[in-house]
């Protein structure tokens, strides 16, 4: 693109002489798998600068590095013009890093003001707490964030989302900050407490700090940044000034231009296959709008659901398979209305369910492969209750010739075996229930290049072999090179539907975010 | 033959290395036993005699019964604490069908076993039923069962005891074969059956998969609420039955019987190495952990310990197991 010509290539550090905070070649690997491939990255004091990038680009980790929760294989980072090499999040505190993660890190039962000041209790003599300052500290706090109308002494549990949100900012800033990084702060956020968290930012920036922004919503980053730092494939490929860019530029930087074509590879588009799973307005207990989602998944088809982290992917896999019942709406196997109650249900009529965490859903580790592969088919290796071990060992070992499974004994823990091959032990572990539709959530997640590959072919195999395949991935090159219509989900909702001949990460990822746009606009 | 085909075949020699790995885990606590019963056999003039081996598998039997049904509970990562109350109201139960005036002994004593099993079930069930439907942890179910069974075993008897049972019953309770008691090889009998099911049926493995990963094994399809509720049923059953045996050992069905058998037969799940968080573990590994605590409890008083002491050591058997086992797991991992 010719953009990128014109932006500064990549990121020179040395350069930037005003910068607070430096990082330049940051690279983490956790096992296998690479999560940041060299970040660069320059903070200014004063500045908001967002951090924007698709699932898996590296956000987390880099902001992890940041608090010294994982240290960093390579790379230089400096903090004033001195190095900075934090070992504990206690490291980061004290050098005035304060962050504010994704997840809550409130402690429920306390209150408001015990939750702001934990780190640095106020106390009396005898080690007894001194609820007084307590209490007076944490108002100031509060107040100085906005928060007035909050009794610093309820529970945290008493307080809604948002709330718990703005407690957690002002529990960060209670420390003496240089840097604040806020990731996804405005994701529990309704469209005022954002204002208010906007007006909070801007206060803070008059005020010297540096703030890290990290959002997927673009008109977030639009609306309150100063500068935006692209993310892709655990490496930085662009910073700029808000002002010199445009929510295309940042799209297509995220999605990197060259990949799609070479993946593309030729595929039939087969979706002649008789009507094998159609929803009508299932709604999982999570989604908030009733509509729910309504589709069609053909035999033979590779039908790819996309969107962002928490746009509820699986959710909806899991109210197919009845992992979580759904609350209305309607499910048809080849056009017969089903009501399954438990997974059980959603097997014995041809279903199998691929789950996106192997190690908390998908596997036993601690048993042997054999066991693993039979888990959800004992039936099929026992007889009047007993298992068969012969017969249960001959199928996984038919099974694990199929899935090409890597592996020394049938009797083997499912631990020892690499992360390409548990998986590889899930899929068998379906086959051997010979489903007609089979749900995968992040079917190659933590698997190295070659069983990627691997499981590609198998998959393709299934599809040609006549299976409905329903395919959750946050990587939109393996849904493009898999699947013959990509369904992309927004808010729980069906945001638009993308035939194969469209196919463009562009337009997959326009239509994820269109409702983040559209919202933005009112 | 089919079967010999599989065994040339080199997933068939890794299935017996695998067998071999789980016996050799279960050896590492035979041979503690081995030198346990050395140590005494050397160090005191008594513990090696017809009588005393008698009189330790005698008193080996009750908690080795309640420690099976410990071990299915355990496996699927639950724990029962009102088997020592349970116990007791079965035995009095028991006791008092098997009293009741003007019935023929025989039927007496087979309505006292029946009734004695089915109150044990019910508790089970009670126990199961509460914890799987309501996600109640079995800890908390079972101390609340545990105050119910002591508080309707005082309330049936109005807190006195039962006895003068039939004598062929009580002479039952005594009768040994070649010194062993005929109570303890009924006990081995149940050791048996529960090994066979827990090893080689599908009721089994499921089990073993809920302790390991309950949420893999939902979504494998498989009815979670049924097992957990089987499991303590067993359980309950197994109370049922270690209360017949209490009564014929004994003579007598008490409501004050049975205090602390829960923690004894935790203790010999535990150091028979089954897995306090569910999923690992055998119940021969539980025969042997009952037999290390009996024949720890019968030497020390030999040598003179006082009961005291006794109790002292066995707690620390109890923190050492589970740290030996500790190092067990490295080593099967390696």
């Amino acid at each position: 693109m010719e953009n990128n010509q014109t932006m500064p290539d990549g990121i020179r550090p040395s350069a930037d002489a005003e910068a607070l905070l430096h990082l330049s070649g940051v690279r983490k690997r956790f096992g296998g798998v690479v999560a940041l491939d060299g970040v660069s990255f320059a903070l200014r004091a004063g500045e908001v600068h967002a951090l924007v990038g698709e699932n898996g680009a590296g956000k987390s980790t880099l902001i992890k590095i940041l608090c010294g929760i994982v240290q960093r294989d390579a790379g230089e980072i400096e903090l004033a013009g001195a190095p900075y090499d934090p070992h504990a999040p206690g490291d980061a505190k004290s050098a005035g890093i304060q962050v504010v993660h994704q997840e809550f890190n409130l402690l429920p039962y306390l209150s408001v003001a015990e939750n702001i000041c934990f780190e640095d209790m106020p106390r009396k003599h005898f080690g007894m707490v001194d609820y007084t300052s307590l209490y007076a500290k944490a108002r100031k706090a509060l107040d100085a964030i906005g928060l007035a109308d909050v009794d610093v002494r309820r529970p945290v549990e008493s307080l809604g989302v948002a709330h718990r949100q703005l407690v957690e900012i002002a529990r960060a800033l209670m420390g003496e900050s240089r840097i604040l990084i806020l990731d996804e702060p405005t994701a529990t956020l309704t469209e005022r407490e954002t204002q208010r968290l906007f007006t909070i930012i801007a206060g803070l920036r008059a005020k010297g700090v540096a703030i890290v922004f990290v959002s997927h919503h673009l008109q977030e980053v639009f609306a309150i940044c100063d500068r935006v730092t692209v993310l892709r494939n655990g490496a930085s490929v662009m910073t700029a000034d808000i002002a010199a860019t445009t929510p295309e530029q940042l799209v297509s930087n995220m999605v990197g231009r060259q990949l799609a074509a070479a993946m593309a590879a030729e595929k039939t588009v087969d979706t002649g296959g008789k009507t094998a799973l159609s929803l009508r307005n299932l709604r999982h207990p999570a989604s908030p709008f009733a509509e729910g989602v309504s589709f069609d998944l053909h035999y033979g088809e590779m039908l790819g659901i996309a969107g962002l982290v928490g746009s509820g992917r699986t959710e909806l896999l899991r109210s197919i398979f009845a992992a979580d019942v759904a609350v209305s709406g309607e499910l048809q196997r080849e056009g017969a209305p089903r009501s399954y109650r438990n997974p059980g249900d959603a097997i014995a009529d041809g279903i199998g369910f691929v789950t996106e965490d192997r190690k908390e859903e998908g596997l036993i580790l601690s048993m042997p492969i054999a066991a693993n592969v039979t888990l959800a088919s004992l039936k099929d290796v026992s007889r009047l209750g007993l298992v068969d071990k012969n017969k249960e060992s001959r199928l996984t070992q038919k099974l694990g010739g199929e899935v090409r499974l890597k592996y020394g004994s049938p009797r083997d823990a499912a631990s020892t075996l690499s992360g390409g091959n548990q998986q590889k032990v899930v899929l068998a572990k379906w086959l051997a229930n010979k489903p007609r539709v089979l749900l995968l959530d992040e079917p190659t997640r933590g698997v190295d290049v070659g069983a990627k590959a691997e499981i590609y072919a198998l998959l393709r195999g299934l599809a040609e072999q006549g299976l409905a395949l329903l395919i959750v991935s946050s990587e939109l090159p393996e849904l493009i090179t898999l699947c013959d219509r990509i369904l992309v989900m927004s808010k729980h909702r069906i945001a638009g539907e993308v035939a194969r001949k469209d196919f463009s990460e562009e337009h997959i990822l326009n239509l994820a975010y269109k409702d983040e746009r559209r919202h933005g606009q009112h | 033959m089919d079967s010999t085909d599989i065994d040339r075949s080199p997933a068939g020699r890794a299935d017996f290395a695998a067998v071999s790995k789980t016996v050799l885990r279960e050896a590492g606590i035979g041979l503690a036993l081995v030198v346990l019963i050395i140590v005494f056999s050397v160090t005191t003039q008594h513990f090696l005699t017809a009588s005393n081996i008698t009189n330790i598998l005698t008193q080996v039997t009750i908690n080795l019964v309640l420690s099976i049904g410990m071990t299915f509970v355990i496996l699927i990562g639950g724990i029962d604490l009102s088997v020592g109350s349970v116990l007791s109201f079965c035995a009095v139960v028991a006791g008092t069908v098997m009293t009741l005036p003007g019935l023929d002994p025989a039927l007496a004593v087979t309505l006292a076993v029946i009734s004695a099993v089915i109150a044990g079930i019910g508790f089970g069930l009670f126990n199961g039923f509460i914890s799987a439907y309501w996600a109640i942890p079995s800890f908390i179910v079972t101390l609340g069962t545990l105050n119910i069974a002591r508080g309707a075993a005082l309330q049936v008897t109005n807190a006195s005891t039962i006895y003068s049972f039939p004598a062929a019953f009580n002479a039952f309770g005594s009768r040994t074969i070649y010194g062993v008691p005929v109570l303890f090889l009924i006990a081995l009998l149940l050791v048996a059956i529960a090994w066979f099911v827990l090893a080689k049926t599908v009721f089994g493995r499921v089990l073993y998969g809920i302790g390991n990963n309950e949420e893999a094994a939902r979504l494998a399809g498989h009815n979670i609420f049924f097992y957990k509720i089987a499991a303590f049923t067993i359980c309950g059953a197994l109370v049922g039955i270690g209360a017949i045996i209490y009564m014929a050992r004994l003579n007598i069905a008490s409501p004050i019987i049975g205090i602390g058998f829960e923690l004894n037969a935790i203790a010999a799940v535990i150091i028979g190495g089954t897995s306090l968080s569910g999923g690992r573990g055998s119940v021969v590994g539980t025969l042997l952990g009952a037999c290390i605590i009996g024949v720890l409890a019968n030497g020390l008083i030999l040598l003179g310990l006082s009961d005291f002491m006794r109790q002292m050591i066995t707690g620390f058997v109890i923190i050492l197991a589970v740290i030996l086992d500790k190092y067990r797991e490295r080593l099967t991992k390696a």
